[in-house]
């Protein structure tokens, strides 16, 4: 056998992020790992909250979450990822349920939301991670309940009309009972996404260039 | 010397060659051997000077060098991604743009290969850690790399997996370059390599190489020379 | 939470015409029930699509009836409530149509998984995007980001469920920071983790044809 060559010269540092606009392999293992959050908030038990233990599930947080903490583009894609595997029947959506049966089903309005729901929140964020230091909880959290409210409550209420044929009176009422916890979900979303980025601070920031 | 806008050297300045069959590189935790085996395969560039594998530089020729150098990782659940055997070792097939029939075959044999064929269809997370580690190594080998590049690969090992993957390690083909915590491990190779905050401070023949980190951390067995 | 694939509604070997049958006429017949389930919101289409897909999983995929209906009990509790308020609040073959047509479509939905091996699914998904490919798509990236995604589930779930032990040995379950935290930063790492097995396997960046135009050169 060939005796094989390698030469290894110089100084090595962690010379690891390019400028390169092309996903790397870790941009779509972060897109990917988030869509399987998502489908995991989505499919396990909800966590008992506050002296009543009334449960919350977490999709909706999940789906917030990929914008707070990958921004508009990375975590709009694991959002529609998550969606596409739902869609094509893997069980991936609250309840165990999945396929395209969903899109016929009452929920279908908030499903669709997801994708924009991430974009607008991921869309807010950079614009606060890029400027500020500062309440950065704060004004994560507006980010997160400006993103649920422009985006999901709306398309969950159309989507309750058209698929389960409630009027719009009665499609606002079972919509408004989420309101309250979705609040509480905001809030989590704001304080995880912080933590986060604390702990990678590389995430979402300018990218440096490679040579100081 | 210049210095990485995070100001972290990981590794001093070195001129090395790799020639030989079997390769250890030994040192403590955080001495670096991490680091100088991400440099082989081009998952870290240096900030600089050159790595070239086969003449190709990493940094201008990355996904042919990554071709040509397998990579094995301490935990074999961060490297494995599909869920069954079967569909990882087809996964790195993919990469010889096969169809899916010859993948299928190949993918069989190279089971085969590593004696882990009656473990295909289970989930990667139902095996014990030797046969992980195994099946990580298969998933690597199934597209015949040139060299082999293993971090600590026997480090999460119980004594009997441990002595599986290491003759399995010494029976390969390839040139095999491996970090190692287990001396007896090191002593296994034509040449080893020892690290000590960011530099070599030896470079020789195994047991040599051995001895002299035995002396670097003062832990020399008693009445030994 | 190991074995968690099998519930999680993957393949199941199995005999029977399904598994015969090519992934991309499934899928087809899959869609196709959701869309007239949802065209047309009638009795009979529900009728028709409730005893196709019952009939089809029974004889093409040979389970037993009360298997069928298995199938769906992780979905009952939602559909037993949208069929009581549907039924009180309209009428009860108004609540037929929507909750029938629901489980139609859950049903063909996974006689499509059920019955296709990850990897076939996975192969037909990559057919169906390659078209795109002129639009900037990557069949093969989107492929394998599906199933890293499938593969992180069960991981996922697993850190789960030790960080909600751990939070209750430290009796604060009743905190989700305390519970989420930790599982996000896992998954955080673990992404990273997994992306550098990726690229050191020479998987997931891009076409591999060429390498790229490297902007990344040296002084």
């Amino acid at each position: 056998m060939q005796p094989a060559r390698t030469t290894v010269t110089g100084t090595a540092g962690t010379g690891r992020r390019s400028t390169r606009r092309r996903w790397d392999a870790t941009d779509l293992s972060l897109v990917a790992v988030f869509a399987a959050l998502i489908a995991a908030l989505a499919i396990l038990p909800g966590i008992p909250v506050g002296p009543l233990g009334v449960p919350i599930t977490l999709q909706t947080l999940g789906v917030l979450l990929a914008g707070l903490v990958l921004g508009p583009a990375r975590g709009t894609a694991a959002v529609l990822l998550y969606l596409v595997a739902g869609l094509i029947g893997l069980p991936v959506f609250s309840g165990f349920s999945g396929g395209f049966g969903v899109l016929a089903g009452p929920t279908a309005g908030y499903l669709l939301a997801f994708p924009l729901a991430a974009l607008v929140a991921g869309l807010l964020t950079l614009g606060v991670l890029r400027r500020t230091h500062k309440f950065r909880v704060v004004l994560l959290f507006l980010a997160a309940l400006t993103a649920s409210l422009l985006t999901i409550h709306p398309l969950g209420i159309t989507g309750l009309m058209i698929n389960a044929g409630l009027p719009l009176r009665d499609a606002i009422l079972v919509d408004v009972v989420y309101l309250p916890g979705d609040v509480v979900k905001d809030v989590l979303a704001a304080l995880l996404a912080v933590s986060v980025h604390r702990a990678f601070p590389r995430l979402l920031a300018a990218k440096p260039p490679l040579r100081a | 010397m210049r210095t990485h806008p995070e100001g972290r050297t990981l590794l001093e300045p070195l001129d090395l060659l790799l020639a030989e069959r079997r390769i250890s590189v030994i040192g403590a935790n955080g001495s670096g051997k991490s680091t100088l085996l991400r440099l082989i395969n081009g998952l870290l560039l240096p900030t600089e000077g050159t790595v070239a594998v086969h003449g190709n530089d990493t940094r201008t020729m990355g996904r042919t060098v990554r071709r040509s150098v397998g990579f094995v990782f301490t935990d074999p659940l961060s490297q494995l991604v599909m869920p069954t055997g079967r569909e990882d070792v087809e996964l790195s097939l993919r990469t010889l743009r096969l169809s899916s029939g010859d993948r299928r075959s190949r993918a069989g044999e190279v089971l085969r290969r590593f004696g882990i064929d009656h473990l295909a269809d289970r989930s990667s997370y139902d095996l014990s850690g030797g046969e992980r580690q195994i099946l990580a190594l298969a998933v690597v080998l199934a597209t015949e790399p040139r060299i082999l590049v293993a971090d600590e690969p026997t480090t999460l090992l119980d004594l009997r997996n441990d002595a599986r993957v290491r003759s399995l390690i010494a029976g390969l083909d390839q040139q095999v370059v491996f970090t190692t915590h287990n001396l007896d491990f090191a002593l296994e190779s034509d040449r080893t390599l020892v690290l000590d905050a960011g530099r070599i401070v030896f470079d020789g023949p195994a047991d040599d190489a051995v001895a002299h980190y035995r002396q670097l951390c003062s832990c020399a067995p008693l009445g030994g020379p | 939470m190991r074995g968690f694939g099998a519930t999680l509604g993957l393949y199941e070997p199995g005999r029977g015409f399904l598994y015969r049958t090519a992934p991309a006429p499934k899928a087809v017949a899959s869609l196709a029930c959701a869309v007239a389930v949802i065209a047309w919101r009638s009795p009979t289409t529900t009728a028709v699509a409730l005893l196709l897909t019952f009939g089809v999983l029974i004889v093409g995929a040979r389970l037993s009836p009360v298997r069928v209906l298995r199938m769906l009990l992780p979905a009952a509790p939602v559909l037993g409530i949208l069929a009581l308020y549907q039924g009180l609040a309209q009428d009860w073959l108004r609540a037929f149509v929507v909750v029938g047509g629901i489980t139609a479509c859950l049903l063909a939905a996974r006689a499509l998984t059920l019955t296709t091996a990850t990897q076939d699914l996975l192969d037909g998904v990559v057919r169906l995007v390659r078209p795109f490919r002129r639009l900037g798509a990557d069949p093969e990236r989107f492929a394998l980001a599906l199933s890293i995604m499938l593969r992180s589930i069960p991981y996922l779930a697993g850190l789960f469920v030790d960080v909600r032990q751990a939070a209750r040995a430290r009796g604060l379950e009743r905190n989700p920071r305390v519970v989420v935290t930790p599982l996000v930063l896992g998954a955080v790492a673990y992404a990273h983790r997994t992306g550098e097995a990726l690229a050191a396997r020479g998987l997931g960046e891009g076409d591999l044809d060429e390498d790229p135009p490297d902007d990344r050169t040296g002084p």
